[in-house]
């Protein structure tokens, strides 16, 4: 999870926001862009589409704000707003196909990972269906509880555990089976 | 094992930031935001609205005025009749009371005229004994 400002701070930026301030909303979206627009692009595989759908769920927001209570609930609500998009944009539009785009796989600046495992495991991800792989994304990207998943996709507790076990098993033989680990990597 | 892969995968799936300029194009993208009308309570909204009060009190205090006005006008006609009622009432007494003076004062006549007629006149006696 990135650091964020202290509560006070976004408290505030959040009421500006509310009563119209551009530049709060502006600074709002500066400390949640890298979560929306991550779940786009894991689930996406595009960074245009994924750059597409932050801006549709940031414009949501936006004629939202409102409705929106408390810090919290504006992180859970960008999430969750942005995951059943990217599912229905999956769904009913022909970018299902992962990593189709040829530039390389975007890396995080602190990461120190091996960029070709990076691309390899996002590939995979990718292969998954869209509902599991969201529930992968909000896992694994955003550190989501089983219970925050389970509310987000609208799904049941004990679904997203079956997707989340099914979707490792998955993986582990993808990975296994391209040879990106060995049996000895993965005791 | 699981453990690995869900390490392997944290690491895979760190946040990424959006291309230079996201927020900028967002900003231009965005509507004019419509800032909800300010809504006044009734409670303070009655003192600044003296003609509205008055309106709203207006219909039934008409109502009250015009069913005492007519217990009035009731009260007074059920008065004013009594007292024709009364009035013609002694003059009927009083009539009868008339009648029945004259109807004595004529039976006293015609018994007067009666008794008259019965009674032989005191001269005829006279010369009756007489003859």
């Amino acid at each position: 999870m990135q650091a964020e400002p202290a509560p006070f701070d976004t408290r505030t930026l959040l009421l500006s926001a509310r009563a119209g301030d551009r530049a709060a909303f502006a600074s709002l979206v500066r400390l949640h862009q890298s979560s929306v627009y991550s779940i786009g692009y894991r689930m996406l595989g595009r960074r245009d589409a994924a750059e597409d759908l932050a801006q549709d769920v940031f414009l949501q927001l936006y004629r939202k704000l409102d409705s929106i209570e408390t810090l919290e609930h504006l992180g859970f609500w960008l999430r969750r707003v942005a995951a059943n998009l990217a599912i229905d944009r999956l769904r009913h539009a022909a970018w299902s196909t992962p990593m189709s785009d040829d530039l390389p796989e975007p890396v995080a600046p602190e990461s120190d990972d091996d960029p070709l495992m990076t691309r390899a495991l996002s590939g995979l991800l990718g292969e998954l269906a869209p509902a599991a792989r969201a529930v992968m994304v909000l896992r694994y990207q955003e550190d989501c509880d089983v219970a925050d998943i389970a509310h987000a996709l609208d799904m049941p507790v004990n679904t997203v555990k079956s997707h989340i076990k099914r979707s490792l098993t998955a993986l582990r033989g993808k990975m296994l089976g391209a040879r990106l680990v060995t049996a000895e990597d993965m005791p | 094992m699981n453990e690995d892969i869900e390490n392997r995968l944290r690491n895979a799936l760190r946040r990424i930031d959006p291309p230079d300029g996201f927020t900028e194009k967002l900003l231009a993208a965005l509507p004019g935001r419509e800032v909800p009308a300010r809504v006044t309570s009734l409670r303070v909204a009655r003192p600044a609205l003296p003609a509205g009060r008055w309106q709203r009190l207006a219909a039934p205090g008409a109502l009250a005025a015009s069913l005492l006005a007519a217990v009035f006008v009731g009260q007074q006609i059920g008065e004013r009749r009594y007292a024709n009622e009364q009035r013609a009432g002694l003059e009927a007494s009083r009539e009868l009371m008339q009648a029945l003076r004259v109807t004595s004062r004529k039976l006293d006549v015609a018994y007067q005229a009666v008794h008259d007629h019965d009674a032989p006149p005191a001269n005829v006696d006279a010369e009756e004994s007489r003859t």
